[in-house]
């Protein structure tokens, strides 16, 4: 147990934070963007997963699959956005049960529980076994990193858009954006659209690293995709006040998420306090913005109520 | 004061080295990865490391990682070891040899409490042996023999509900191969899966008011919720023949166990003859557990009036 064994395990850390850190900007456009707790996430994620293998299995193109993972992914949330905006279900409710049949609906798209993918017999375009000897541009975190850096600049592109600027004002006041003639119904469909898209497109991601599929592969994906929102936030929001600089602290926040987990691991602190030591980060950096804000605040100045 | 304690400490240190030098043969370190809390997989750890500390003693440290039932987790544990650099990875549970079978082609993987490895690994036209750096042990119990059981025990049986978690691999197939042995014997087979605990009450009465007996496979969600199809199947008189011993202690009449705990020392004699031995992982074929016992619950069996013959074992 040598710093050096812990710092020969950080590639697999960052690998596996970068993909979780797509899924975490998909949360972020809800979370923060919306104003949206969508928890259909927790299932769109393994559609993704799910998608992508089974269609690869299927000897499809690899990036055919993995765009049909994102279409499905899209429906995903386009059935959450018409429970919430047609059907008149709270939003968090109408996460729950789209979720909720996700999980059969994964369960009829593989098949069964658990679906592999053989690495050797595949080309999968990232796997836990191209994280070291093997050639710069077939490496994992080259590869997810370019994933990134091209889906910021297309959200950055979009959000700058007419339709994009709409979309954020519905989620800092919607009654403002309705008075101003925005189709706020509309806006909130496309933004969950949009968010489990990019959710399933990390799903296609994850379920090629780690070599398979499954059902439970979802379960407290929210929580993780919420702790990179919250990381990237405390620890950069003072920095990076630019909205892609933004969607970039929230990967910082997944990465640096899965950076402590291994540490944790690496420390041999034992297992069954997994759930419990995640919670507490998460805990431990929603607090500190606050404590921030309020024993240190003084001196800085027009803090107080105008 | 001050001296003394270094020259003590410079004499243990000392004395360490000495003795670390005199002890020639190698050492090893095994990292253990396991899905989740979960009594069998628990029971097949402990075999495995009572196993290989019997045949090399301290010569081999355990890093044992849980998992807890994420399997995203699996690939950062798995991860941990790779770099590390371990000798050999055991790893319990379907996920768990899934992600280190993707994390290294080159550091031994032993698996265990892993049913079908040519379905788990995605290997086409799987023959026992995996030709990669995987070999391990599966905890198939004869599901022939299993359904021989049931016809033994209920020869009047007409319908045979088959109760199970939609969300395990393992539990479809071993439901497969049951239906098939019990349908070339005339009788009827209907699937009643559940996706958790809670509408689990639900599918079984279902699955009570179909059958005259109830198989439950070796599942983990089911052994974890005995309680739930006991109170529904024992008040309606259907009686359970259960897949591997937790469950036929909870709910069952009777089941064909394997033991977890040999199972897991079977997979540690497997890490024995790699570590030690130097046995070439990729020819080794998958190891099945040794012995089969056929076992009873008297409590429910005396209820549900069920005569049980003597071969037959109490659960105790």
């Amino acid at each position: 147990m040598t710093i050096a064994s812990l710092l020969a395990t950080m590639p697999g850390a960052i690998a596996q934070g970068l993909i979780w850190g797509i899924m975490a900007i998909g949360v972020y456009i809800t979370y923060k963007v919306l104003d949206i707790a969508d928890l259909t996430v927790d299932g769109s994620i393994c559609t993704g997963g799910a998608v992508c293998i089974m269609l690869m299995r299927a000897n499809f193109p690899l990036p055919a699959a993995m765009l049909i993972a994102v279409l499905a992914g899209m429906a995903a949330g386009l059935v959450t956005g018409l429970f919430h905006t047609l059907m008149g279900i709270p939003a968090i409710l109408a996460g729950i049960l789209t979720q909720l049949s996700l999980y059969s609906i994964n369960l009829k798209i593989m098949g069964k529980a658990n679906q592999a993918i053989n690495a050797r017999n595949y080309d999968v375009l990232v796997s836990m076994q191209k994280l070291r000897n093997v050639p710069v541009y077939e490496n994992t975190i080259l590869i997810v990193a370019i994933f990134v850096v091209v889906l910021i600049a297309f959200l950055y592109w979009f959000f700058g858009t007419e339709l994009g600027c709409s979309l954020r004002a519905t989620g800092c006041n919607p009654n403002m954006s309705r008075a101003q003639g925005i189709n706020t119904g509309f806006n909130k469909v496309l933004g969950l659209v949009i968010s489990n898209g990019i959710v399933a497109l990390s799903g296609a991601l994850l379920a090629q690293y780690q070599g398979f599929a499954d059902v439970q592969m979802g379960r407290g994906a929210i929580v993780i995709g919420l702790a990179a929102v919250i990381i990237g936030e405390a620890l950069f929001s003072r920095i990076f006040r630019n909205f892609a600089l933004r969607l970039l602290s929230v990967v910082f926040g997944g990465i640096i998420y899965y950076i402590v987990y291994q540490t944790v691991i690496w420390l041999g602190l034992d297992t069954d306090l997994l759930k419990m030591l995640s919670a507490l980060v998460v805990a431990v950096f929603l607090a500190v913005p606050y404590w921030k804000g309020r024993y240190f605040a003084r001196g800085k100045g027009g803090k107080t109520h105008a | 004061m001050k001296k003394v304690l270094t020259l003590v400490l410079a004499l243990a240190l000392t004395l360490g080295c000495a003795l670390g030098a005199s002890a020639e043969e190698e050492t090893y370190t095994i990292g253990i990865c396991q899905l989740v809390q979960h009594d069998a997989l628990d029971a097949a750890t402990q075999g495995f490391m009572d196993a290989v500390t019997e045949a090399m003693g301290d010569r081999v440290t355990f890093d044992v990682q849980n998992a807890s039932g994420d399997s995203n987790t699996c690939a950062t544990i798995v991860n941990s070891f790779v770099s590390q650099g371990v000798d050999l990875i055991m790893a319990n549970a379907t996920a768990a040899v899934q992600a280190a079978a993707t994390a290294t082609y080159d550091i031994p993987i032993l698996g265990t409490s892993v049913t079908e490895y040519g379905v788990a690994l995605d290997i086409p036209d799987f023959d026992g042996v995996t030709g990669y750096n995987v070999s391990g042990t599966s905890d198939l119990a004869p599901l022939d023999e299993q359904a021989a059981m049931l016809m033994e025990l209920f020869p009047d049986a007409q319908t045979v509900g088959m109760l199970y978690c939609s969300a395990e691999p393992n539990s479809v197939y071993q439901v497969q191969v049951v239906t098939e042995t019990l349908e070339a014997a005339g009788i009827e087979c209907e699937d009643f899966a559940f996706s958790d605990s809670n509408d689990l009450a639900a599918v079984a009465s279902a699955a009570c008011e179909y059958s005259d007996v109830i198989y439950v496979p070796t599942d983990n969600t089911a052994a974890s919720s005995t309680g739930i199809i006991d109170g529904v199947c024992r008040p309606a008189g259907v009686p359970v023949i259960a897949g591997e011993e937790g469950i036929c202690s909870g709910c069952g009449v009777a089941t064909l166990s394997i033991s977890y705990y040999d199972l897991g020392v079977a997979t540690g004699e497997m890490a024995v003859r790699i570590l030690d031995g130097g046995e070439d992982i990729t020819t080794m074929p998958i190891e099945y557990a040794p012995t089969f016992t056929k076992k009873y619950n008297p409590e429910i069996c005396e209820e549900l009036g069920v005569e049980i013959p003597d071969d037959y074992v109490a659960i105790g």
